[in-house]
This record gives structure tokens, sequence and C-alpha cells, in this order.
């Protein structure tokens, strides 16, 4: 097994990931803060205060779940180990041979794509991002965006080798392409795999939340869905779901939601579904002192901001888990040590932490690793214990410190002379200089700034106090068509919507008009709202739930697995159009 | 005014002997009566390594020598933080309790002379132009990034320039630079990079730890830059 230092200095020395990686975060950063800015001003507090408590009483919130799972005809399993996982969804599977598998961490975590297809099933990976990765072979770079590292002209080659003649690397294209090849493998197929992101334990309703409309087939549109999550991925009730939802897609991608927010319920007739909670380890983290990295909602911010992660790029973790949420909680799940120096993959800069919508206190439990490891032995060689205990002792007293920081002057003047004089190529620095330095005051003179490295601020946008007005706002900047009245056209599904979110542009469908297959199937999808039955955030829609299967859209499907470029349009209508009633 | 203990770092007591003096002048300006603790080191060295059995044993003798004094005034963001957030926690017990209430007097210097009350009576003037690089852990873990800028806006005749991407880390990060050089160096690369663009050829911070290294990789790669900590700054704006 390679170490962290080695995966990162060749990853920068063959791939320069920060190139890819570097203007796409500080943009997607910058989003994500004034989306985060549209949220309520105490969404974070309360996702923060959804995940502590259910982390508080796993074991009660499983109880929960585990009987309205039985109400609802759902299957409750819990695998302690990634070979129990495996296990238990091969005999789930049965005889099923075409499996679509949607993006799952916890699927990564356990090797499951790896593992089923060494059964022989053909499974195919639905997410676009996970699709592209799946051919490289490399795994997943990034939690939110699997094939961040990769660019157009490289995803091209990928699905060229995979049978894919794609005359340009148009991002437009390149996702229609791998949009056709899963929608063809969707019309016959004999379980859907997903993930999920939260079980909400009153009502016992999955939570998933997507872009693509992948996961919407996949639950709805074969006879078997299976959702894998962890074991901590459980929360109380639908204000902590909603709560979750309020944080989560702004925190990831900078969105207000994503395209569809699912709580599934009961299967449909006919359709069997189970939910494999994965435990491996997560129990007793709970119990430790690590136990607040569990609230973790798997958004990504602590990688987008994070300035490691864009230097080595996030296959230098060499875990399914990368960024800073990566660096903490692989060596707590994998107990080896295999990975117990990837705390060291970190300049304690403290950004993870400040962007962290749950309050993970990711740099602080950074620090703590890795004393665990030293005294585990796991890291820092004998060499360098030595080394510190020499330091400690010169430094213990002034006496002996003064003379240290002396000879240090003399050894590195001297070094100065002798070695790093200049710079190599992966690390330009040449020793500090120790002493006074010479100062020039013509230095004091600047250039001109250069024109292009001035911040720009985007002006928060005035919000209209009016719901409506709000709400047209927001769904036109999703490109959602507002209808004064409908004019019937072929292929349209015209449904009725139980609600609305005027601060994500989002309607909310429940019971049949949730019904997904027909939905995404349609040419264009339009939606009938009461202007009355507007909320202003998603916490508002905690009343509409009701106990069976919701969904929320907000825009049409799309995606940004390639170079994070916005391609509407995926599984489903590139078209939602919305009449508001009785509205101007 | 008031006796405060001058707290100068091991580091910035190696590489750049004189910065001392430039605090104890500034602060002497202030009408503080000034005692200096020199030769000591909070820990923050070994702690960052996971050595933390270590870390206590230096941060124990800067707590001794600073238990006698009710202000110190530290020449270093990095090491402020070190003090007051990590130190205490070294301990067990009772004596962790000691540790915080000392650790509590620590002030880092720029956020100590924005506050003091004799600033106001100094002429503070330089002509010319820098740039404000601010530390992480002056940025987050103390908070203290509008004092510090508050400080440097009452420099007469200075422009000080702001980062495009400020928030941003410079990749030194302690044992950080030497256990992983090649990823140290892509962020030191992008800070320079933001440095160069910002037209100044002066650096300013309250941390030194993170000028030294950008020191080093401009020298390495020909880029004119030279590195003032404030309190060599505000000891030049003295005239």
């Amino acid at each position: 097994m390679t170490t962290y230092h080695e995966r990162a200095a060749n990853e920068i020395a063959t791939e320069h990931p920060s190139r890819t990686v570097t203007p796409i975060m500080r943009k997607l950063v910058e989003d994500s803060r004034a989306m985060l800015r549209k949220s309520p001003a105490d969404a974070r507090q309360r996702a923060e205060a959804a995940r502590a408590d259910a982390i508080g009483r796993l074991e009660e919130l499983h109880t929960q779940v585990r009987a309205n799972f039985e109400r609802r005809g759902i299957g409750y399993h819990r695998a302690n180990t990634p070979a129990d996982a495996v296990r238990i969804i091969r005999d789930l599977l049965g005889d099923a041979k075409r499996v679509a598998k949607s993006k799952s961490m916890v699927g990564e975590e356990v090797g499951l794509t790896h593992a089923l297809r060494d059964a022989g099933i053909d499974l195919l990976e639905t997410d676009i991002g996970e699709y592209i990765v799946d051919i490289e072979g490399r795994g997943p770079s990034h939690i939110t965006a699997p094939a961040l590292h990769l660019n157009r002209a490289r995803i091209r080659e990928m699905l060229a080798r995979n049978g894919g003649d794609l005359p340009d690397d148009d991002p437009v294209r390149l996702s229609r392409y791998v949009r056709d090849v899963v929608g063809r493998f969707f019309q016959d197929c004999d379980a859907g795999i997903t993930g999920a992101n939260a079980v909400v334990a009153r009502s016992g309703r999955v939570m998933v939340v997507e872009n693509e409309g992948n996961v919407s087939l996949g639950a709805s549109h074969p006879k078997l869905h299976i959702v894998i999550t962890g074991l901590e991925k459980v929360v109380a009730d639908e204000a902590g779901a909603l709560a979750i939802l309020e944080v989560l897609a702004p925190s990831a991608t900078a969105q207000p939601l994503t395209s569809f927010s699912h709580f599934l319920a009961d299967p449909d007739p006919g359709q069997q579904r189970h939910v494999v909670f994965v435990d491996n380890g997560r129990s007793a983290i709970a119990a430790g002192k690590y136990h607040d990295v569990l609230r973790c909602i798997r958004c990504g911010a602590c990688m987008n901001a994070c300035p490691v992660y864009r230097a080595a790029g996030g296959l230098s973790y060499g875990s399914p888990y990368m960024g800073p949420i990566g660096a903490v909680l692989s060596p707590l799940l994998w107990k080896d040590g295999r990975y117990a120096d990837l705390p060291l993959a970190s300049s304690l800069c403290g950004r993870c932490t400040e962007v962290c919508p749950v309050g993970i206190p990711l740099h602080r439990m950074l620090l703590d690793l890795r004393a665990d490891s030293v005294r585990a032995g796991q890291t820092g060689s004998r060499l360098e214990r030595l080394a510190w205990q020499a330091w400690s002792l010169a430094f213990e007293g002034p006496t002996r410190a003064r003379a240290s920081a002396a000879l240090g002057r003399i050894g590195l003047n001297g070094g100065r002379r002798v070695f790093r004089t200049h710079g190599t190529a992966t690390d330009p620095r040449v020793l500090p200089a120790a002493g006074v330095p010479e100062r020039d005051p013509a230095n004091l003179v600047a250039d001109a700034r250069r024109p292009d490295s001035v911040t720009v601020i985007a002006p928060d946008e005035i919000e209209p106090p009016d719901l409506v007005d709000l709400f047209r706002l927001r769904a036109a900047a999703l490109g959602v068509t507002l209808l004064d009245h409908h004019d019937p056209r072929e292929g349209d599904r015209v449904l009725r919507a139980t609600a609305g979110i005027a601060a994500t542009g989002s309607v909310l469908l429940t019971g049949e008009a949730a019904a997904r297959r027909p939905l995404l199937g349609a040419r264009r999808v339009v939606v009938f709202l009461d202007p009355a039955a507007l909320v202003r955030y998603p916490s508002g829609l905690a009343p509409h739930l009701g106990d069976g299967d919701c969904l929320v859209l907000t825009g049409a499907s799309r995606t940004a697995d390639i170079e994070k470029q916005i391609v509407r349009g995926i599984h489903g209508s590139e078209e939602l159009a919305v009449v508001l009633e009785g509205a101007r | 005014m008031a006796r405060v203990a001058l707290f100068d770092p091991c580091y910035l007591g190696t590489l750049r002997p004189a910065d001392a003096s430039h605090a104890m002048r500034v602060l002497e300006a202030l009408g503080d009566e000034v005692t200096l603790i020199d030769g000591r080191c909070c820990g923050q060295p070994s702690y960052n390594s996971g050595f933390r059995p270590e870390a206590k044993r230096v941060a124990l003798s800067l707590l001794r020598e600073a238990r006698h004094h009710d202000v110190i005034v530290t020449t270093s963001g990095s090491c402020t933080s070190m003090v007051t957030h990590f130190v205490p926690g070294l301990f067990e017990g009772s004596r962790r309790d000691g540790a915080a209430r000392i650790a509590r007097r620590f002030r880092e210097f720029a956020s100590y002379v924005a506050a003091h009350p004799g600033l106001d009576s100094l002429a503070l003037m330089l002509e010319g132009t820098v740039v404000y690089h601010d530390s992480c852990h002056q940025r987050r873990e103390l908070g203290g990034t509008d004092e510090v800028l508050t400080l440097l806006g009452k420099i007469e005749l200075l422009e000080v320039r702001r980062l495009t991407y400020e928030a941003e880390c410079c990749g030194f990060g302690g044992a950080f630079t030497v256990k992983l050089p090649e990823v140290a160096a892509e962020m030191m690369t992008a800070k320079l990079d933001d440095i160069r663009a910002s037209g100044a050829k002066v650096a300013v911070s309250t941390d030194f730890s993170c000028l030294g290294h950008l020191e080093a990789g401009a020298r390495g790669t020909g880029q004119t830059l030279e590195t003032w900590t404030i309190a060599e700054l505000l000891a030049k704006a003295l005239g």
C-alpha cells in the first residue's frame, strides 16, 4: 500500500489536479455561500441539531424505523461488516441478473459494485459521473462529482473506449450519450440499488436526493428496490430531514435543492423495497470521542473548500471518502492502519470546519487522529520520535532554546550555500534566510493590480417579500416555465402540487402525483400550484408531507457531472412548467 | 500604561531575530512596560505532528514563565491560537484549569495593539503599498482579521491591498510543509500568484510562519517579494 505522500506527489506530477479543480472549486465555494444566504438564517443550526440528536440515540431511532418499515412492508436489514452487506444484497437480489445502481458512498465503502459483478451480476452505474469513472477504473474523486478530475476531452476518450462514437466533446452531447445508455438499461432490468440521504424514524420514509432522475428510475422502475445506507443516516422526524435539505444542496453544489428530493414510502404494488443499514464500525464511532463525525450529510463542502484536496485531488486519498471528511472517517472505518496517514493531509487551515453545515470540528479531529495514530504506532517513525524528543529537550528551557536558535540560524545560512539554493520542479522553495533581512524601499511602490484579480462579490439579491414573486424569481432562475394558464400539448403530464416552496422555486407532489414513471416519460410536466399553498422555505413543508410518498421537484432533471457545466433534461423532460392559479 | 510580557516565538526568534525589537518598540511607544519572554515554544510543531507528550513538555515551560504576567503579547497568530485553544487540553483535571487560566492571558500582537487605548496617540505613517496576507489562525482560530485591518488602516499614506483569495491557506501548516512538500508547494504557488496579481511587492501578516514559507517560494521562483510582520510594519510606521 502506498502512502498519501507518494500518491499525492505522483498525482501532482502526472495529473496536476489543481489546474482543473481549483477554478471550479473557487467558484463553487462562493456560489455555495451565496446560496446558503438564501436559506433561513438558522438552517445550519437546525440541521446540526437534527444530526446530533440522531447520533445521540441511534438505536432508539432504529427501533422506530424498524416498526414503521414493518407497517409499510419495507424490509429492514443490518450489516455489521462490508462482507455482510454484500451477502445480504446478493440474497435479496435472488435471481436478478441486471441491476441498475445509482450513486452511494456506502456502496463504494463496501465495494458493492465489484462484489456483485464478481457474482455474475450485470451491474450498471447509472449516475453519469459514476458511469464515467467506472470505465476509467480509478474510482470517484469527489463524493458528489465523481468525475471531477476528468475534463471533457478525457471523458470523451473514456466513452469512446466503451463504444461511444461521439463527434465532439460537448458536455451536453456527452451527458446525453450516457443518459441514453442508462435509459436503455432501465427498460430491461431486474433491480435498482440506490443510496439514501436520510431515513425518517417517525414515518419510516427514505429521503433520497438526486439531479439526474436515475434514482427516480431505480426506485420506481424495477420490481425490486434496494437501498444501501449507513447506520447513522437516521433522523428523528420530517422537520430534521427538511433541515438537512435546506443545507445539503446549497453546500454541495450551490443549488437551492436538487431536481428531485424523494420521500419514499410504501413500495408500489408488486414491488419490493429493502433498506440495508451498514454498521461497519459506526456503532463504535458513535460511542467514542469522534461521534460528531457521524453527523456528516455527505455534501462535500469540506472538500470543495479544502486547499489540500484542490492541490492533490481526490484520488490521492486512496479511499472512497476523500477530502477532510475522508481524512477523518477513513482511519476510523478501516482500523487496520491503511489510512492512518490521511489525517496528515491537512495544513489545519480550518476551512473545512468553517464550511461544514452540520458543525463537525473536522480540523480538530484531524489533530486528535494524528496523536492517536502516533500513540498506536501507525504513523511517526522512531527517527521522528527521537527528533521530537530532542526538540522538546532543546526548547524546554531558555538557555538551550537560545543556543538551538543560534545553531539553527548558522545551520540554515550555511545550508543555503550548500543545498536548496534553487528549488526543485515540484517544490520551488529555497531554504529560508535567517537574520535581519535586507529591505529595498522601492518595493513599497506597487505595480497596478492585475485587472482580473479584483474580487467580485455578487450583490445580495433583493428578496421580494411576496411569496408568489419570490417563487417566480427562483423558479425562473432554474429554467422553470411559468404559465398563467395551460394550453395543453401532446405528451403533457398535468399534475396538481400539494404545496410549493417560494425560496427554492419547488413544487411538492404527493401520492399518485409523485409517481415517477409517468413523470419521467412525459414530454412536458405541467404542475398546477395554488399560491395559497406556498411556503417560504423547505422546512415549511413539514405539515404538507402527510404519511405517504412525496416528491419535491426543483427544476427539470439535470447534471453537472462534466466540468460542473449544467446540462438540463437528463432522465425525463427538459421542460417543467408551473401554472400559478389565480395569481397575476 | 500596562505591564506586559512579549512572547517572541521560537521560530521567529530563530529566523527573524530583530522582530522582537520591532514589537518591543511599538509596545513601548504605546506606553507599555515590556518584559521579553524568549527561548520558549508553544509546542505546536510536535503537537501538529501528533507527538503530544513532547508538546506538553515545552508548553509547560512557556506557561511557567507566562504565569508571572497578566498579559502575554505574542507576535504570531498561530502560537497564540495554539496556547489559547490547544495547550490547556494537554493537561488533566485541575492542572487543565490552571493552564487555561494562564492561556487566556495570551493576546496576538496586532489585535492587542488594535485595541490599545494608546493607539490613537501614535503618529503612524508609511508611504507605499503592501498586501495583507490573512493567516488561517488569525482568520479562523482567533477571528481577528477585522482588528488587523482596522489597525493597518490607521497608518497614514499606506495603501493596504487585499488578496482575491484571502481565505485560502498558503500551504505552510508547520509539519505539513515538510511532510507533504509537493502539496504545500502547490498551495504556495496559488498564493504567490494571488500576491503577484495584487501588484504589491511587500506582503504583511501576523504570522511569520506563512511569510517565511512564501518568501522561500518567491526566492526560488524569482518573484520580488519582501515579507514583513505587522510588528516590523508598525515599527517602520513609527518613523
